[in-house]
């Protein structure tokens, strides 16, 4: 049995990671709450900010974390004709079309950061990706405080986003029904257009985070696409705070897991996880926001 | 006869019986074929034919879950790996001959696919997918992990695999079952039930189709089709191993073979494997190529031929008929 201290380090450290994985998991959540789209290359998009911040950092000397902002940024504006060529000539087709075209854009991501990077292990390497921070006997990474914190504050910045602003109103007219919006006068295609530059940025800035935490090679992403989901269904559709509650969760269960089953069974056990959350309450935890 | 009227507004999945009976002679043209040519093939050409079969029995089998069914599987590869494994199993420890071994295989891989469905069919389409990718990866990671099946190095067979040539005939009887299960099934009343649920599951369901029973029997159909695939790969290869026997590339190029062949049409499956095989075997030496490729036009399919290259051409053809 593991002391006290491994445990209580372990356990911290997994709620700090379920953090950035609600971060993650919230960028596909509006995707799919708004545009009904399940955007399958979510995991290459959060592969894509990390790469972007490993080549920022390393040519250019910006740090991850300064720099999270700009790649957020960089990538919601590489998103957007994804979206004007790919998802938007699709829509009124059903769900299945923009899932399997996106599906595409994931094979296709993943294999051109195969030839262009080679399939090498990174990570983006800063002096407080490594050097811990203790706490009585609680030892963890700095990286995973700074990148909670970080994190904490993106998703109730995008609350705030969506709950007091105008674009907040018409992203939620458009959600709760869209031709009544459209009706209503807004500008529905632009308010998908700007929802999924919305949920590539936070795919990208938790990609940041969790680069700087893990390393990542070009096929990293279809787990992360995979946890981020069950973060979803977990904590409902288009519910934020269900979303926080459920990656912190998440996170809690996946170090549980690594810690009596081996490390390797972390990623596993978030997955077994997500398919028994499927078969017995695909509700989610909280009945609001359930569909 | 109340039962009639009840399929009535679904005329689309009633084609004439004189059209069904002349697709479905295709397929049987073909095996009969491929028995011809067996003999006179060479080894290279033997290779190329098996890996063509092995892809016609999964993209068979995907196409009656999203064609037929509208169900849209991205755990491909757990079906064709827990056959391989299955297969690996029971020759190495039961001695097995492979006609029973075979289709024992395929039970192993349908079983899990009955215990899984109540997870992924309690919500509609998205979760089905998802839940399939997700079950897809949990099952390569559990194997590249666990230590009792080999862990990350794998399974060999323990007495010689059967040789190029047996592999073939193999491959030939698998199609050739293959063929006249999808035959009965996309020809008979459980056809036309799945489609109902494809094109509204509610409608469906208030007449009366019953969706859990319906989905489940695909499902576990496709499954033991495909597990019955994995087998025939472990044989051909002499060992399993997790990243390959569970790897996305099963999924990814059986979903481009149907898409891109036509999905829901009887030729889709041919069609597609031929040509996703002779793409592939043209960049044989550039895999990260191709699959950028596969990708591309797996994208551009969806968006200008959603039935794909079977539905572009008879289209074009009934458009020249139609001219005429």
């Amino acid at each position: 049995m593991p002391s006290f201290d491994v445990v209580g380090s372990s356990l911290v450290s997994g709620i700090l990671l379920g953090g950035v994985l609600s971060l993650t998991a919230l960028g596909l959540s509006i995707a799919l709450g708004v545009m009904g789209l399940v955007n399958l290359a979510h995991g290459e998009l959060l592969i894509g900010g990390a790469y972007l911040s490993y080549f920022m950092l390393r040519y250019l000397g910006i740090d991850p974390i300064l720099g999270l902002l700009l790649v957020g940024a960089a990538m919601a504006l590489l998103a957007l004709p994804f979206q004007r060529l790919l998802v938007a000539p699709l829509s009124g087709k059903g769900m299945e079309a923009p899932m399997m075209t996106m599906f595409g854009v994931s094979i296709i991501l993943q294999n051109l950061y195969l030839l262009a990077f080679t399939a090498d292990t990174r990570a983006i390497e800063t002096a407080y990706a490594a050097s811990p921070l203790a706490l009585g006997p609680i030892t963890v990474p700095k990286i995973y405080v700074i990148g909670f914190a970080v994190s904490i504050v993106l998703v109730w910045l995008i609350h705030l986003l969506i709950t007091r602003t105008a674009f907040g109103r018409e992203l939620r007219a458009s959600s709760a029904d869209a031709t009544a919006a459209a009706v209503m006068g807004v500008d529905v295609r632009r308010v998908h257009a700007l929802t999924f530059s919305l949920g590539a940025a936070c795919a990208a800035m938790g990609g940041v985070l969790l680069g700087t935490a893990f390393t990542f090679t070009p096929s990293s992403g279809a787990t992360y696409l995979l946890i981020s989901f069950a973060v979803v269904v977990l904590g409902g559709v288009g519910n934020i705070s269900g979303t926080l509650v459920a990656g912190i969760l998440m996170g809690l269960m996946q170090s549980m897991g690594a810690l009596v089953l081996g490390d390797g069974y972390r990623d596993f056990v978030g997955l077994v996880l997500f398919l028994l959350v499927l078969a017995l309450r695909p509700q989610g935890i909280s009945m609001k926001g359930a569909r | 006869m109340t039962t009639r009227s009840v399929y009535a507004p679904i005329p689309v999945a009633r084609p004439a019986a004189s059209r069904l009976r002349q697709t479905a002679m295709v397929p049987f043209v073909c095996v009969i074929a491929l028995c011809l040519a067996g003999p006179l093939l060479s080894d290279y050409a033997l290779e190329i034919a098996l890996r063509l079969m092995l892809y016609i029995i999964l993209a068979e089998a995907w196409n009656l879950l999203a064609g037929y069914g509208g169900m849209v599987s991205l755990g491909t590869a757990s079906f064709v790996g827990i056959g391989g494994y299955a297969m690996t199993g029971l020759l190495n420890k039961a001695g097995l001959p492979l006609a029973i071994a075979i289709p024992l295989a395929g039970v192993a891989a349908a079983l899990p696919a009955a215990l899984i469905s109540r997870a992924v069919f309690r919500l509609r389409g998205l979760y089905f997918t998802v839940g399939t990718l997700a079950m897809a990866e949990a099952l390569r990671m559990f194997m590249a992990n666990y230590g009792g099946f080999g862990g990350a190095t794998g399974l060999f067979l323990e007495n010689d695999p059967p040789g190029l040539s047996a592999l073939y005939w193999i491959a030939v009887a698998l199609v050739a079952f293959t063929t006249i299960v999808m035959t009965l099934v996309t020809s008979s009343r459980f056809s036309i039930l799945l489609r109902s649920l494809r094109d509204d599951e509610d409608a469906a369901a208030q007449i009366g189709v019953r969706p859990f029973r319906i989905k489940l029997i695909a499902f576990v159909l496709a499954s033991f089709l495909m597990g019955m695939a994995g087998a025939l790969q472990s044989l051909k290869l002499g060992m399993v191993e997790p990243y390959g026997m569970f790897g996305v590339q099963w999924t990814i190029n059986v979903l481009s073979i149907v898409i891109i062949g036509g999905k829901g049409l009887r030729a889709g499956p041919l069609v597609g494997a031929i040509f996703v095989v002779a793409l592939g075997e043209l960049l044989a030496d550039y895999p990260a190529l191709h699959l950028s490729l596969t990708g591309l036009i797996l994208i551009l399919v969806i968006r200008f031929a959603p039935q794909g290259l079977v539905g572009l051409v008879t289209r074009r053809f009934r458009h020249r008929k139609g001219a005429a």
